[in-house]
Formats: structure tokens, sequence, C-alpha cells
């Protein structure tokens, strides 16, 4: 699944994808005030950040299910902004939106097939990423008849995932993927978003997991409000002590006072 | 035994004209939670092109084969581009406003449709050739079928098979039951949305159009009107087999067509609609999702 | 002037002037001049204007003089008195109805049938109460079986509704069947002699039918509006805007749902009754679906829920295809062309109601900041005084400060194969701050759910102040003084910030159905309250200066103060407050730290949900922690703290399969 694409920039030194300033409004409320992103090809890139912080609100301006009001958003050097969310797909970038959304009255095997949807003429090939994604998560091809909404947690994460991965993504943007599952469960997801990173594919991870996401991450940034409040190396940040006050403690921060 | 055969015959074959105007309100509402009330009229539309080009394009001079193949096609694809002008003109600007918007514009393309229709095809009641199917028939035991009859519902079975084929088994068709659950992780797997609502108003009109077809050649009478009642026992129908789900509306068109024959026959034709009605809201107030369950999307 | 040219120009006068109205409400709604004219014309009298507005219409009549233009204003007002009925069912309770010529009919015929038949021959006047009555009747049996249903599927019930009755008069013989009734009488006032001078008059002429079209018109006017400024009014604007959150307030949504029915049918009634006398003839095609569509089209057109809009669209779909006329054979066309034309260019109506106010609390006994605290706790502790005495009157046990006022015990939530809550048990005590922390997920809104009865738990006990509340509904519990917010912020969107907080106080009305029709002295007292408590609960979470703007044009923070405040309207004991910093800003945060220790003040228990740590770890008294349905930890924020369980679920270990160098944490 090495894609040579992935190991280029965008040109003009630009990041694979950037995000500059982007502003989203609901209504006359604002709720992304300024975010600035990038991710380089092959990196994971974390964003943290608390409840309401807009980390998912983030994830669709990008995937184009929001349209944001100002700001840019580039993609290998072409800009998403006013492109609409199913040729985004068509560009490279795929995104497992927060709880899953898989398909629940179909089966894994169509689930599989919508994620192929663009590639839908050529069989072969759809065939072939089915197996491939087959490969990666043997349960769910134990399960390919099976209704999607009777699948478990975890394995609904890994049919949301795989069918994100149909389309051979060259940036998959995951929210929340370890959302609701048991540790054991969350881990192995999260070994699996390594997995794919290190083949190639670009991966932003928004997780509340904070020092999960750290560990396997390369980048970070953490949002407050709608605003990047912090940004650096992933194992940087994982040190920081304002990090480890906001979310990985509260803790720690607050035993002392 | 007898009339009992009888009337299942009749109930079936118009049954079948329901059931496929019924799939164009499930196929449209599951996907858009539209009642799309133009949806009769669109069957009107569909018969009086049937009756035009067979009248006045001489289409009943032709082979009998090629007349019927294109007495259907041809409404077909008018009705559909008619249904497409209706989505793009009065539906879709309303598509995130409220509700009630969007069903009064529905209200208003129906009270455009059947008045457009009076206009340009007059308020007189017209009639198709009596004699483009033999209307002579047979009989199967007790049974009398006639030719026309028949034809009707195998042509209606194969376009219900079709239809079914094509949503259960095609890549397509999957995609347009995906948006039937949720719009915007449809959108994250590249399924152009807008391109599949099209897609199914056209096929919605299509059946349609069919169905008014078959009306004119079972009823030979045809009226700017028919839309009306067609379309309310279709959305009837609709509803009782649960909304959005299309074996649903099929089952429901022939449900509510045995209904109708059978009150007709064994009651009166003058309880039709409150047994119809009647049993449909029993059944909703048992189940308050219809006799096979709703497939509908969340509107975003 | 020609009576088409009359009508053409009142037409056009109205709908330009509808047009200056959303243009100067869309410019000028900052302009202090403009809103001071607002809350002037606010201040005269409702009932003044609509009979001013209306005894002007009767008024060009009388000069036109014309039978036909005075017959389209009888057919107008006849329109909307009935659009007026069906607002109630569709634009404020938001329930769909395509079957309302159904009350129309039975109003008529009811009418009709007891002025013609040989043994009542009643009076007009007297058959309008019965035919009221009866249609207030058939709403309750349309609607007691199909509340439950879904507005789509209300459309067709209501729909079959509508035809059903209609096929019943027409297989109906003693109602004449498809012939109807005939020869009904006029109305009239029956002769009496008073001191040799005999009083009584026939209603004939279609002005005399106009005089009584517009009276019954200016009732039905005023009734509706006196609804709708009351909290049944509120009621129903609530659970149209967000019915979950409108129970959880304690709006009893079944209950008010059949009540828009009720009401709904009485004035469809009262306009069949008058159309019969007027018409003289009825025969069950005068009720059939389109007129159902029409009616439904009057109030759309106009603006849902909009009593000006009523009459405006009420004139349009009757007076339009009249201006029409012209067309002949092609104005239904034209008519249609023009209706889709409206709804695209305007789909919120032509004179739709404007929720937003300037100066909600204009003419209101200004407070000082001080007082409003004071009075705040002042009536809180006589509300909690008089709970707990009416609570040992009704032979409970009054749970007193540091006893459990909550019991959870050993609950069980399932969904498919997943267990959301696994056999959970802890207790708050009156009066503390008590959280629950857990990762998203865990199982905590669950919880709340459970214990608010919005869902019922498969297994497991609640108590709230020593009574259980298994099987009981949401509005039920909110009632009992247990106020809640959500998570995913559910304000009723469409209604004013004070409105909002007003829904909040419905359990503590105590004003009858009737007394809020006839705005009776003692209602306005209630609504004065209720308006004075808004304002101070507002005051008290901060926010009184946005009261007059729309809830959804706050900012998140501000949003769940709204929030709160709605929470708190009622007087609770108990709170539940599901993560109400989330999207707040460290400010916001600390603001909202001194409220929830206010409410704690108030001698309110506060139950939390909340992720933010330092927030929980500063305010708690003792904190719980579930992770995947079970409860992990239980203890003071120091405990809690220092827990390896509780560190663990929320941090993952230590060891977590991740390069070693670089997790390390604290």
């Amino acid at each position: 699944m090495r894609c040579p694409w992935n190991e280029l920039k965008g040109p003009d030194g630009l990041a694979l994808l950037e995000v500059n300033d982007l502003h989203v409004f609901y209504g006359n409320i604002e709720a992304l005030k300024g975010i600035s992103i990038q991710a380089e090809a092959g990196q994971i890139v974390a964003i943290l950040g608390g409840n309401g912080a807009g980390k998912t609100t983030t994830l669709r301006a990008i995937s184009g299910l929001l349209r944001p009001r100002s700001g840019s958003i580039t993609f290998g050097g072409k800009s998403l902004v006013g492109i609409s969310a199913h040729s985004i797909v068509a560009l490279g970038l795929s995104h497992v939106p927060e709880g899953r959304r898989i398909f629940n009255v179909l089966t894994v095997e169509e689930n599989l097939s919508l994620g192929g949807y663009l590639i839908r003429s050529r069989t072969q090939l759809v065939k072939e990423r089915k197996a491939a994604v087959y490969a990666l998560f043997p349960r769910l091809a134990e399960r390919r008849l099976q209704l999607a909404g009777t699948l478990s947690g975890g394995e609904q994460q890994m049919l949301a995932i795989g069918r994100a991965m149909m389309s051979e993504p060259r940036v998959l943007m995951l929210d929340e993927p370890s959302l609701g599952l048991a540790p054991i469960l969350a881990k192995s997801v999260l070994r699996t978003v390594r997995e794919i990173a290190s083949r190639g594919t670009t991966v932003l991870l928004v997780e509340q997991n904070a020092r999960q996401a750290l560990a396997i991450a390369q980048r970070a940034y953490v949002i407050e409000v709608g605003r990047v409040v912090l940004e650096g190396d992933a194992s940087e940040l994982a040190r920081d002590e304002r990090v480890q006050k906001a979310y990985l403690g509260g803790f720690e921060g607050v035993a002392a006072s | 035994m007898g009339p009992f055969l009888e009337y299942t015959v009749i109930g079936l074959t118009v049954g079948s004209f329901y059931a496929l105007v019924a799939l164009g309100y499930t196929i449209v509402y599951g996907i858009i939670r539209l009642i799309n009330f133009a949806q009769g009229d669109l069957s009107m539309v569909g018969a009086f092109l049937g009756w035009t080009l067979l009248v006045s394009f001489g289409l009943q001079s032709l082979p009998l084969p090629i007349a019927l193949v294109l007495v259907f096609v041809l409404p077909m694809i008018g009705t559909a581009a008619v249904n497409l002008v209706v989505l793009e003109v009065a539906y879709k600007p309303l598509l995130n406003k409220s509700l009630l918007a969007i069903l009064i514009s529905a209200l208003a393309c129906s009270i455009i449709l059947s008045n457009g229709a009076e206009w340009k095809w007059g308020a007189a009641i017209q009639a198709y050739p009596p004699s483009l199917l033999p209307s002579e028939g047979f009989n199967v035991g007790p049974v009398h079928l006639t030719f026309v009859q028949v034809a009707l519902f195998v042509i209606s079975v194969l376009l219900m098979g079709g239809l079914y084929a094509f949503i259960q088994g095609t890549t397509l068709g999957t995609a347009m039951r995906a948006l039937a659950v949720d719009h915007d992780a449809a959108r994250l797997m590249g399924i152009n949305v807008n391109q599949v609502i099209r897609l199914a108003f056209v096929l919605g009109a299509m059946l349609a159009a069919a169905s008014g077809v078959m009306l004119g050649l079972y009823y030979v009478q045809i009226q700017f009107t028919l839309g009306f009642l067609l379309g309310l026992r279709a959305f009837t129908a609709a509803v009782l087999g649960g909304i959005g789900n299309i074996p649903g509306a099929m089952a429901g068109g022939m449900l509510i067509g045995l209904l109708e024959a059978y009150t007709t026959g064994y009651i009166s034709g003058k309880w039709e609609d409150v047994i119809v009605f009647g049993v449909l809201i029993t059944v909703l107030v048992i189940r308050p999702t219809g006799l096979f369950g709703e497939r509908v999307a969340v509107r975003m | 002037m020609s009576s088409d040219d009359l009508l053409g120009a009142i037409l056009l006068f109205f709908v330009v002037l509808a047009g200056l109205r959303l243009f100067a409400y869309s410019r000028l709604s900052e302009e202090p001049r403009f809103n001071g004219w607002l809350n002037r014309v606010d201040r005269v009298p409702y009932w003044s204007r609509v009979i001013a507005f209306l005894v002007g219409i009767g008024a060009i009549a009388y000069v036109q003089g014309d039978e036909y233009f005075t017959s389209v204003l009888v057919g107008v007002a006849t329109y909307a008195m009935l659009g007026l009925g069906l607002n109630i069912v569709v634009g404020f309770a938001g329930l769909l109805d395509l079957g309302y010529a159904a009350f129309f009919a039975i109003g008529a015929y009811t009418s009709a049938l007891l002025t013609t038949l040989p043994q009542t021959h009643w009076n007009f006047f007297v058959t309008v109460p019965l035919a009221i009555l009866f249609t207030g009747t058939a709403g309750a049996i349309l609607g007691y079986p199909t509340l439950r249903l879904r507005s789509d599927y209300l459309a067709i019930v209501t729909l079959g509704f509508g035809e059903m009755t209609r096929v019943a008069f027409n297989n109906w013989d003693y109602a004449g069947g498809p012939n109807g009734i005939l020869q009904i009488p006029f109305p009239e006032i029956p002769k009496i002699s008073i001191g040799g001078q005999s009083f009584g008059y026939v209603f004939q002429s279609q002005f005399d039918f106009l005089i009584i079209g517009l009276a019954l018109l200016a009732i039905a006017m005023i009734f509706a509006q006196n609804l709708e400024h009351s909290r049944l009014g509120r009621g129903w604007i609530a659970i149209r805007e967000d019915e979950f959150a409108a129970e959880s307030v304690g709006v009893p949504s079944v209950r008010l749902k059949l009540f828009a029915y009720v009401m709904g049918g009485m004035w469809g009634g009262l306009a069949g009754g008058f159309f019969a006398t007027r018409i003289g003839a009825i025969d069950p095609t005068s009720f059939t679906f389109t007129l159902s569509v029409y009616a439904l089209i009057v109030i759309v057109l106009g603006g849902t829920g909009s009593l000006p809009g009523v009459l405006l669209g009420a004139l349009i779909v009757v007076g339009l295809p009249e201006v029409l006329r012209q067309f002949d054979e092609q104005r239904l066309l034209v008519f249609g062309v023009a209706l889709l034309l409206v709804i695209l260019l305007l789909p919120q109506g032509l004179w739709a109601r404007i929720r937003r106010r300037p100066k909600p609390f204009y003419g209101l006994q200004e407070e000082e900041a001080g007082q409003v605290a004071d009075r705040i706790l002042r009536e809180h502790q006589q509300q909690m005084e008089e709970r707990d005495a009416r609570h040992a009157a009704a032979g409970h046990r009054v749970i007193q400060e540091g006893e459990a006022i909550l019991e959870v015990q050993g609950v069980v939530q399932q969904f498919g194969g997943l267990r959301a809550v696994d056999n959970v048990t802890f207790d708050v005590k009156r009066g503390e701050i008590f959280s629950i922390i857990g990762p998203n997920g865990g199982g905590k809104t669950t919880l709340f759910n459970c214990i608010t009865g919005v869902q019922r738990p498969k297994a497991g006990k609640i108590f709230i102040d020593g009574r259980p509340v298994a099987g009981l509904r949401p509005h039920v519990i909110a009632a009992r003084g247990v106020g809640r917010t959500f998570q995913g912020i559910r304000l009723f969107k469409q209604m004013a910030v004070f409105e909002n907080v007003m829904v909040g106080l419905y359990p503590r009305h105590r004003t009858m159905t009737w007394q809020a029709l006839l705005h009776t002295p003692g209602e306005r007292k209630d609504e004065v309250r209720t308006l004075q408590e808004s304002r101070r609960w507002l005051g008290f979470v901060g926010l009184e200066h946005l009261a007059g703007r729309l809830a959804t044009e706050l900012p998140y923070a501000d949003q769940r103060r709204v929030e709160i405040a709605r929470a708190l309207a009622a007087h609770p004991h108990l709170v539940l407050f599901d993560e109400p910093a989330a999207g707040m800003n460290p400010t916001e945060k600390l603001e909202l730290d001194g409220i929830i220790r206010k409410i704690r003040g108030l001698g309110i228990t506060v139950v939390l949900i909340e992720h933010d740590m330092s927030l929980v770890m500063r305010i708690s008294d003792r904190i719980a922690v579930l992770d995947h349905g079970t409860l992990i930890a239980l203890g003071k924020p120091a405990q809690i703290q220092q827990d390896p369980a509780v560190i663990e679920a929320y941090l993952g270990r230590d060891d977590d399969e991740v390069p070693v160098e670089r997790a390390q944490g604290a």
C-alpha cells in the first residue's frame, strides 16, 4: 500500500495538508476562531482538547462537511475550500467521523463497497482493496455478511476505518476512534492506526486519550475554545506541564493546591 | 370462492399500480424525508404523455410490441424530466428549511401539475385507444383473466423486480440505501448526494409514469384529476408498509389494492376510503412505523 | 373603484406592508427609536388593536357597499378562523394536520343539523357552542391514539381522518347523504317585546354576515393571542422546538399535544358553524382534502405561528384567486405558481413571527442587583420549605441536609450488547456538589437519562427524595424538583432567551386553561410573576442584558448559562448539569464555578458531569468515576486524584504499548 506521493511535500514547501487561520461559524456562533494546522506526509498528527473545543469542527471543515467562513485549507497544494465533501474524498482525504457513523442497515461487505464507491466500476480493484481491509481486520472478514448494526463497538470502529481505507487515502482523519471502547480494544485500534501510518498514510488523529495519542503521534496540537493554544513535537508536548495540567492531569496539577 | 378470486385479481392489478407510485414516495421520502405530494400527479402526467403518443402521434398504428415499449418508455423519460425540474426548482432551495415550507412547496407543485395538465390537455375525460391490447381474456379455473390484466401485472412485476435488483445489487443502489441512513457519512464515502437524490427522483417519476400509462390502458378513461386519488392511495400504501422501506411499499400497495377490491366487492364502494384509512390508522397505532418498519434518514 | 380593483389594491397593500415590516426588522432591529416605537405598540392592548383593525375592514366593506366584495371578505373571515385553529395545532404545537377540514365539517354539520332538524330548530347562536364542543371532542378522539406518532405519520393519519369524516357524512342518510343539508336558516336574534316595542333581527345580507364573521373572528383572534401568551402557548412552542428538552423541564408533552388538538378542533367548529349558516346549504364536497390544504397554505404563507400572518394568509388564499379571475381557466395554475414563488422567496412566511424582543422586561418594576439575589434566596427558601412541608404532609420523610437526596442502586442500562451502565450504586447527599467523571462513552449521560426518566434502566432502583422514580415520565420527575441541562445544548432555538427560562417555570404555574383563554387578572398576575422570575434567574447567571435575544444567537458559553437558568427556574432541589463547562474559555469557566457555588448556596444539590478536571477538583465535595459503565472510584477529590484505577482509566497505563521513551507522564 506504500504510495510514492506520500513521500513528497506539496509544492512551494507547503506541508501535505495545511490549514491556515480557519474560522467556522454555526449561525452567529464562532466555533473556530482561527485554527492553523500542518500535517507532513506520513506523519501522525494528534489534535487534543476538551469536549466542545472545536476538534470535530476542524475535521468536518477539512473534509468539506462544513463550509468555513474564512481561512484556507490546502491539500497537496490544492485549495479545498468550497469543494464539496464527496470531491474531497476523491482527492485522497478520508474522514472517519465521530461515533463511527457506519451504515447499520447494510452488511459489512456493503459498507466496504461504499467505501470504494469512487472506484465502483473497477471491480477487480474493489476486490483487492476489500481483501486488504480484511487482511488488516480479520474480524471483519468473519462477519462479512452480517448487518453492520449488529457488530460490537470495536468491530464497528474497525469497519469505519476499513471503509475509509477503501479509497486508499493519502490523509486519513480519525475522530475519537477509541470512544467507548474497552482499554484493550482502544489500544489495538491505535496500534492499527500506527500501522496504517507506517505504510505511508498521513493520519490526523483526534483523541481524548491524550497520552496514548501523543505516544503514537509525531506532532500535536492542543485546541481550546476554537483556538490552537499549544502545538509542537508530540514527545515535547507529552512532557509539557501545561498539557499535563489541562489534559493529562488536572489530577497532579490540583493535588498540589 | 369465485368472487373472492375475482376480487383478488382485481385487487392485485390495481394494487400493483399503487405499489409503483408508492415506491416513488418511499424512495424520495427515505432519502430526503419529503412527502412528494406531486407523485400522484406525475402518474397523471405519464398517463397523458402516453395518451398523446398513442392518439396524436399515431403510435397505435405501430406493431404492438414496439408501440407498447414506446408508450411506456417515452412517458417515463418525459415524466422523469418533469420531476427533475420540480426537484431543482421547488425542493432544492428548501431542503434545509422547515419541513412545512417544503411540504407547501410540494402541494404547490401538485396544484401546478394538475392544473397545468388541465390547461394543456383540457378538463374533459380522454380515452386511451381501446383497441391497443386485446380485450378478450381466458379462464383459469373459476377466474376470468383479461390479457390487459396479465400484461399489466407482468410489466409492473418486472419494473418492481428491476428496481429491487438495482437497489440491492449495485453499488449505486447500495448508496441510495446508505443515504437513507446518514447523509454526511455517505458524503464521506465520496457519494455525490445531490446526484443520488436526482436519481431517486428520476426512478420515482419513471415508476409513477409507468403506473399512469397502465391506468390508462386498464381503465381507458383518464382525466387531469386522476393523480389525486392515486397519489393518496399510494402514499397510504407507502406508510402502511413502513415509509422508506422498498419491499414495504410494494406490499403496502398490494394490500391497499386488495383491501379496496374486497371492500367494494363485499361491502360497498362507498366505504372504500373509510376502510382503507381505518386499517392504516389501526396499523399505525399498533405499529407506529408501519408493517415492515421504516428506513429513514435523519434530516441534516 | 370596482370591487376587483379594490380587492387587488388591498392585497397589494398588505403584501407590501409585510415586505416593509420584514425589511424594517432586518435593518432597524438595533435602532432605539424603532424599538421604542415597537414597545409603544406592544403596550396597546391586543384586543383593542384587533377590534380597531376589524372595524376598519368592516368600514371599507360598508363604504364600498358591494355584495360581491363583501362576500369575498366573509370568505376571508371564515378562512381566517379556520387558519387560527389550524395554527394552534401546526404553528404552536408543531403537529402536522392535513385533515383539518374534518373539524370544519363536524362544526358545520352540527350547527346545520341543530338548526334544521324539526325536533330542534335551534337558534344559530345556540348551536355554535355545541359545534365547538363537538369538534373539541373530535379533536380528542383524533389526538388520543395518534399522539405518539411522528409528524410525518401524523400527516397521513390526519389526512385519513379528514377523508373518513367526509365519506362518513357522504354516506350518512340522516345528514342528507351526498345532497347534504339544505335550507339552513339565517342567524337571527329572536323577536322580543320590551315595552310594546319589539326587537329582533334576521341576518341575511352579506354585510350582516360580515359583521357576524368579524365578531367571531375577533373572539377567535383574541383567544388565540391569549393562549399563545400563556404558559400553555409557551409549552406548545417548547414542544415544537424540542419535545425532549420540554419534557425534561416539566412540560407534559402528551397532555399538551392532546390539548392542541382539542383547541384546534374548537376553532374549526366555530368556523364550520359560521360557514353553514352563511352558505345556507352544505354538502360533503365542501369539506374535501383541498380545503385542508388551503387551510394549511393560509398559515404557512402568512408565517407559521403568526396570528396576523393567518389574516394575511387568508386574504391571499381567498382574495388572490378572485383577483385572478381574469385568467379564468388558469387561475389555479397561476395561484400555484404564486404560492411556489412566495414559499421559495420567503420560506418563513410573509408575516413571520419575530420572537426576539429588544426590551422584554419593558414596564416591569426595576430591581437592584443586590435585591435580586436576596429575592431569589428568600423565594427559594420559601419554596423549599413549602415543598418539604408538602412532602411531609404527604407522608414522606423529608430528607435533611447531609442525607441522601438521590440514591442510585445497582442501576444497569443496556443497548444491544453494550452495557452502558453496569450495576452502579452511589448516593448524593442533600446540599453537596457531586461530580461524575470518566472518559467519554463511560455511561455518564446514560445515567443522567435514567435518573431523569428519559430512559428506563434495565435493572436497579433510583430514589429521589426517598421516593422511587422508576417509570415516571420526565416531566413528572422535573415537577418533583429535578432540573437538568444537556451535553449538547438543547435550548428552544426559536424562542427568546427569557422565554426559554419562562418555559422552565412551567411546573410552578397554577393557572387553568380557561383563565389563560380569558386572560383573567389572576392569570395576568401569574404571567407577570413568571416574567419577573425569569428576569431574576437570568440576572442570577449574569445574562439579563441578553434576555431578548434568540437563544441561538448567543455564544455557547452563554447558551449553557441560559440552560442553567432554565433548569433553576422551577426552584428545584436537585440539579443535574451535563458538561456545563464544555466549550467555555478559562474566564467563563471561572464564572461558572461562581454560579455553581451560588446554586449550592441556595441549598440546591448539584450533580455535575464534567471533564474539566481543575474545575471538578476545585468545586466538588465528592466525585464518582465511571469507566465503561462501572463505578471504579468514589470519594473526595484528594482521594480520587491518587486513585491508581482512576489515573489508569483516564490516562491509560504507563506501560501502554507505545515507544516507552516518549510516554513519560507524571
